[in-house]
């Protein structure tokens, strides 16, 4: 458990209803360098063949309390629009990971924002609250 | 970065030379003789100085040899007197049984053994083939299954530190049953390899029990900085001898299982026996009832369904119905 650091910090998102679920934010890790998050969707019967996801580029954290935004800067397992990752079933899935500015590393409660406006198929997030001792430091260099 | 075999070789020249206590000191011009002689390859000071450098450099790159210029002798010696390239001195029945693992882990190295062994293995390789080339075959005379290198395979070196150094593990996990995606603390304890696939076994805080993760559905594992939690050294026996197989049937424990087995399938299980508490029991006509004491996994019940009417589950009832809902 840690308080003050510059290593970075793990921390598990527990299972909210008040989360969108699909996809599904996984961990959060802080890191003086960046901010990490980890998602997993499974494709759903929407579309005949599990249709596709994509990230905006303007995709951003947010910090509750604070003006700054914290914009995505990489990802991994899914791509910025307009590419796209395409499904070829219903039953697909996919861990994808995404890599914003770093949040300072400080109890904090963030907000995911794919998009202003949302629609329902937007990736938002509200509400992800980090609590310094609860997370776990990470042994190795990310 | 892998050193070449001809570096290999001149490495040992070297050594060669420089621990000849009948001439010591062997200056730059013999070196460069000795490589002519020993590998028909004209060699430049450069290249013998470059490879001095690289033998001074730490394990793995290098030997740390404590090579150095010895203004009184004139020539080339090391610091410590008791220094040997290697260390160890082979005998042909120790080089012969190197040779032999070498073409075994070669086999079996495709996909099972981590990358970071091949380094080890160039320098074993290369030291054999310098001291016993004339015996050396290139032809392959083992074949293992060797299929491509499978998805989470790439997390094996860090599953096996945290076994090894007793680290807990952060790792995002898929059911593929489920459909599921779960983030688990683990306190890995073992590695197990089961018909080409793997697994690591350990201590699951979110399940509050031991439990097995098919490293193919294991996304971005981190070493964590916590506190291990040990599990004791019969459950890691247990898990290593008492099974079939990796997955427990859940709430079961070791018992005695029987089983009905044709004439012809009993060969196979003569032949390849599944579990060291295997004994069978001849019948007349060649089929056999064969008993195990072991827990029951899903494997062991699919190895069943897999010889289709040649086996038949006889004991314990529980099995015999989990078996028949299997299919």
């Amino acid at each position: 458990m840690k308080s003050k650091t510059s290593e970075p910090i793990l921390f598990e998102i527990a299972e909210n209803k008040d989360l969108a679920d699909n996809p599904k934010v996984l961990r959060v890790i802080l890191d003086p360098k960046f901010t990490r998050i980890d998602f997993g969707y499974n494709a759903t019967g929407q579309y005949i063949k599990g249709g596709w996801i994509r990230m905006s580029p303007k995709t951003y954290v947010e910090v509750q309390g604070l003006a700054e935004k914290f914009l995505l800067t990489e990802t991994t397992g899914i791509t910025i629009a307009p590419k796209k990752v395409v499904f070829q079933s219903v039953k697909d899935w996919q861990f994808f990971t995404l890599y914003f500015q770093p949040i300072p590393q400080k109890d904090c409660v963030i907000n995911i924002i794919e998009e202003e406006n949302p629609t329902p198929d937007d990736f938002n997030y509200y509400g992800i609250e980090l609590k310094m001792n609860e997370g776990v430091g990470i042994l190795q260099n990310l | 970065m892998p050193i070449n075999k001809s570096a290999y070789r001149r490495y040992k020249i070297i050594d060669q030379l420089v621990l000849n206590k009948m001439k010591r000191f062997p200056t730059m011009t013999e070196i460069i003789d000795a490589c002519w002689d020993k590998l028909g390859i004209d060699t430049s000071p450069e290249t013998i100085q470059k490879d001095m450098a690289n033998m001074r450099k730490l394990p793995p790159e290098g030997f740390d040899a404590p090579i150095y210029y010895d203004h009184k002798g004139r020539g080339y010696a090391y610091s410590d007197p008791d220094y040997e390239l290697g260390g160890v001195s082979l005998s042909d029945t120790d080089i012969e049984t190197i040779r032999e693992s070498i073409e075994f882990i070669q086999t079996i190295g495709g996909s099972r053994i981590s990358e970071k062994f091949n380094h080890a293995m160039e320098k074993i390789l290369s030291t054999s083939i310098e001291e016993f080339s004339a015996g050396n075959t290139k032809q392959a005379i083992l074949q293992t299954m060797n299929p491509p290198k499978s998805r989470g395979f790439e997390h094996f070196d860090l599953f096996y530190k945290a076994c090894r150094e007793k680290t807990p593990v952060s790792l995002v996990h898929y059911s593929y049953k489920k459909r599921n995606f779960s983030v688990l603390t683990i306190h890995p304890f073992m590695i197990k390899e089961f018909e080409n696939k793997w697994y690591v076994m350990g201590f699951s805080e979110k399940h509050n029990q031991i439990r097995t993760f098919g490293l193919d559905r294991v996304f971005d594992p981190f070493l964590l900085k916590k506190k291990y939690i040990p599990v004791d050294k019969s459950t890691c026996e247990k898990e290593a001898h008492d099974y079939y197989g990796v997955f427990p049937i859940p709430n079961q424990k070791k018992q005695g299982v029987k089983i009905h087995v044709s004439a012809l399938v009993t060969n196979y299980f003569e032949a390849y026996p599944i579990h060291e508490s295997q004994v069978i029991e001849k019948e007349a006509n060649g089929s056999s009832v064969i008993s195990f004491n072991l827990i029951p996994t899903i494997e062991l019940t699919r190895l069943f369904l897999s010889h289709g009417y040649h086996v038949k589950v006889i004991e314990p009832k529980w099995l015999i119905e989990f078996t028949e809902n299997l299919k």
